[in-house]
């Protein structure tokens, strides 16, 4: 052992509590084995009386481990598009008008015969919104106020839901055109041509046929703020979080038993926690994520003359694709059960939990 | 020697005394936008969505079309009426065209018009489990082994191999496109769809393609391309310089709502469809397959007015989907993530 070496182990081992204990140990082991075996040898010939400094091989004392657990993340993707920006809803509506504009006009003989009633129907209709486009409101794009394209204050034209009012008032009306075609109503919708005959036939087509509307984007859930169901927040991603024994949110997790992987155990941890009653699906064989705490005291672990400092949890991605999450059979001591959103997991977890799970947590 | 490496490791030890106490006062000048409290705030506090209106009187009395209609002196239509010169004249002509972004621009394009939905499930949901199914851990202080050339050189006697080009691989002279590890930032995405009709039966009618150039470009929101056969081929009845197919090269916004409409409409009516052929695709990452006319005459553009299109004209198309992958393993989860069914035996 030479100067340079003798000094660094001095100085590590005599401020070794403020170093990492990786660093420590790499410091300190710096001899490699073959120059052991000869320091040992040499000592050996030497005499019995330095070998004091030479390590005993078997450690008799208990060793000092963490708990592997595996965690589960799983999660509902949002299931219906996300609510537009004011912005991107201008934008959007900017755009359309100006290809109106720009486009070549509509091949209209090619799509509606001339003198049917599809035709009395296509003319009725562009005489009230003065454009082929359904849903960007009365404009005409070729006259010479083509260029008052900017949507007023007010006005209702850039939100989706006036537009999918429009596009299903335009289904209805053409129900009717096909329905009355034959007692020549689109013809006199024609002679009258004024706004009255309008709302007649789409009141009409209304109670003929009606068209079929969309489900609100808002659910009944959402309503009541029902935090078990899975129907709520449709925009969102939903996280499962339970309850453990500790009145604690977290996301369901258990030791790993065995000689079982990640995967395994993500799939095991799923059914014992929630039971059967789901199709999941666990993505892929990596965690997405890892937390790890220390036990106030060190405790006796699963494996003999082990003992466990804390645990480290490796969350693994699973998604839900059907069924409820159930904790009455469960075996790992969970007591209730939630699906967040993001935002809604930081206000039920504690502080050190969100630090370690919120970079894994998708935004929307 | 070993003394020479003291001051060295004096100034390591002394440099992790005093490590911990920088640390420990870390926070207070190394900040960071991920812990600062309201690193989610606009960089500008005021924005014009949150200043309030302006007053009822002034947006009832607001009319854009009366105002222009008062004005006594019309504009000159020079200011206003700007058309781009036809031909670029090169870049020290003083009548410059105005950049593609602007709407006056020859090469402007409108757009986008709509999020599609299929893009957002991309960024939402396939994009993240793509890159969770793709994962391969290294540990810190990997490095990948160096890349062995891949272009080989010439061995031999003769004189003619000094100072040659290097031969390419075995097997071809291409070389395959490298798969890099993948990142957040390359995870496999649709780029296009290119789609394509050949009908023969053109040589003898034309209207044969002006049928498919109409239904094409009405399934696909894009104007057409025609193309001519480069060559005589008896057999498929293929005369040279005839036009004989059409594509739409699809892309952006146009081609999310393409394949959309493709996944949810057309593929389950498709009565006793298997799926794409697991052996499809150029080993680049673009994957093809065809659909039959009775497949084609499925989509709801051409559904709700089938009868405008003369009886049995309507053809059979290719769909080649493109993606940002490198290999068609990677492509071929993508696709299966947003919902294309495979079969067969898969080929990479």
């Amino acid at each position: 052992m030479n100067a340079g070496h003798r000094s660094a182990r001095h100085l590590a081992s005599r401020n070794g509590a403020s170093i990492c204990r990786s660093c420590r140990e790499k410091t300190l082991s710096r001899k490699p084995y073959s120059t052991a075996a000869a320091a040992t040898a040499a000592d050996n010939t030497a005499g019995p009386a330095s070998s004091s400094h030479i390590p005993p091989v078997t450690a008799t004392a208990a060793q000092q481990a963490y708990q592997v657990r595996a965690g589960v993340v799983l999660s509902r993707p949002p299931l219906i598009t996300r609510d537009l920006h004011p912005f991107e809803k201008a934008f959007f509506l900017y755009q359309r008008r100006l290809n109106e504009r720009l486009a070549l006009p509509f091949t209209r003989y090619f799509y509606v015969k001339k003198d049917t009633p599809a035709d009395a129907e296509w003319k009725r209709k562009m005489k009230k919104r003065l454009t082929p486009a359904r849903d960007i409101g009365t404009y005409n794009a070729y006259g010479n106020e083509g260029w008052n394209d900017e949507v007023l204050m007010g006005a209702q034209e850039s939100e989706p839901e006036w537009q999918v009012e429009r596009l299903l008032e335009d289904a209805e009306a053409a129900v009717s055109g096909g329905g009355i075609g034959g007692e020549s109503g689109g013809a006199k919708g024609l002679q009258e041509g004024g706004q009255p005959a309008v709302p007649e036939v789409a009141a009409k087509a209304v109670v003929a046929e009606p068209v079929e509307r969309p489900m609100p984007r808002v659910t009944e859930a959402d309503k009541k703020g029902d935090l078990r169901s899975l129907d709520r927040l449709l925009q969102r991603t939903l996280y499962l979080l339970v309850k453990n024994k500790d009145g604690r949110w977290m996301f369901p997790d258990d030791q790993i038993v065995g000689k079982e992987n990640l995967h395994q155990a993500a799939e095991r941890v799923l059914i014992q926690a929630a039971g059967i009653n789901m199709n999941t699906w666990v993505v892929g064989n990596a965690p997405i994520g890892h937390f790890s705490f220390n036990f106030p005291k060190p405790r006796p672990g699963l494996r003999q003359n082990v003992e466990e400092l804390g645990g480290k949890t490796f969350f693994m991605k699973a998604r839900i694709m059907a069924g409820q999450a159930n904790l009455a059979e469960n075996k790992l001591g969970f007591t209730d059960y939630k699906w967040l959103a993001k935002d809604e997991v930081e206000k039920a977890v504690t502080l050190r939990y969100w630090s370690n799970i919120k970079n894994m947590l998708a935004e929307r | 020697m070993a003394l020479r490496e003291l001051p060295s490791k004096a100034r390591s030890s002394i440099w992790r005394d005093v490590r911990p106490c920088l640390f420990s006062a870390k926070p207070c000048f190394n900040r960071k936008v991920s812990t600062s409290a309201n690193h989610l705030e606009d960089l500008e506090s005021s924005s014009s969505f949150s200043v309030p209106p302006p007053s009822e009187d002034i947006v009832k009395s607001y009319d854009p079309v009366a105002q222009s209609k008062i004005r006594e002196n019309q504009l000159p239509p020079s200011r206003y009426q700007f058309r781009p010169p036809k031909y670029y004249r090169g870049p020290l002509h003083p009548h410059q065209p105005p950049p593609p972004s602007d709407p006056s621009s020859r090469l402007f394009q409108p757009g986008p018009f709509t999020l599609p939905r299929l893009q957002q499930t991309y960024e939402s949901t396939i994009a993240p489990d793509l890159l969770t199914l793709s994962y391969a851990h290294f540990p810190p202080g990997y490095k990948a082994p160096p890349k062995q050339q891949r272009l080989r050189s010439w061995e031999g006697e003769s004189p003619y191999f000094k100072n040659r080009p290097l031969r390419g691989p075995r097997g071809g002279d291409t070389l395959r496109l490298l798969t890099a590890p993948k990142t957040f930032r390359n995870i496999p995405k649709i780029t296009g769809v290119t789609v394509h009709s050949m009908v023969p039966e053109a040589a003898h009618d034309s209207a044969n393609l002006h049928v498919a150039g109409m239904i094409i470009q009405a399934i696909t929101n894009v104007r057409v391309q025609t193309h001519k056969a480069r060559s005589n081929v008896t057999q498929w009845s293929l005369r040279e310089n005839t036009f004989v197919s059409v594509t739409a090269k699809v892309e952006r916004e146009d081609a999310f709502h393409f394949l959309a409409k493709l996944i949810d409409i057309v593929l389950p009516r498709i009565k006793e469809w298997k799926g794409v052929k697991g052996s499809t695709g150029d080993s680049s990452g673009n994957l093809t397959f065809g659909l039959p006319p009775d497949a084609v005459a499925l989509f709801p553009e051409i559904e709700v007015n089938y009868d405008m299109y003369p009886p049995r004209m309507i053809p059979g198309c290719h769909i080649t989907v493109h993606s940002s992958a490198t290999n068609d393993k990677d492509a071929r989860l993508l696709l299966q993530s947003i919902g294309i069914p495979f079969y067969g035996k898969f080929v990479n």
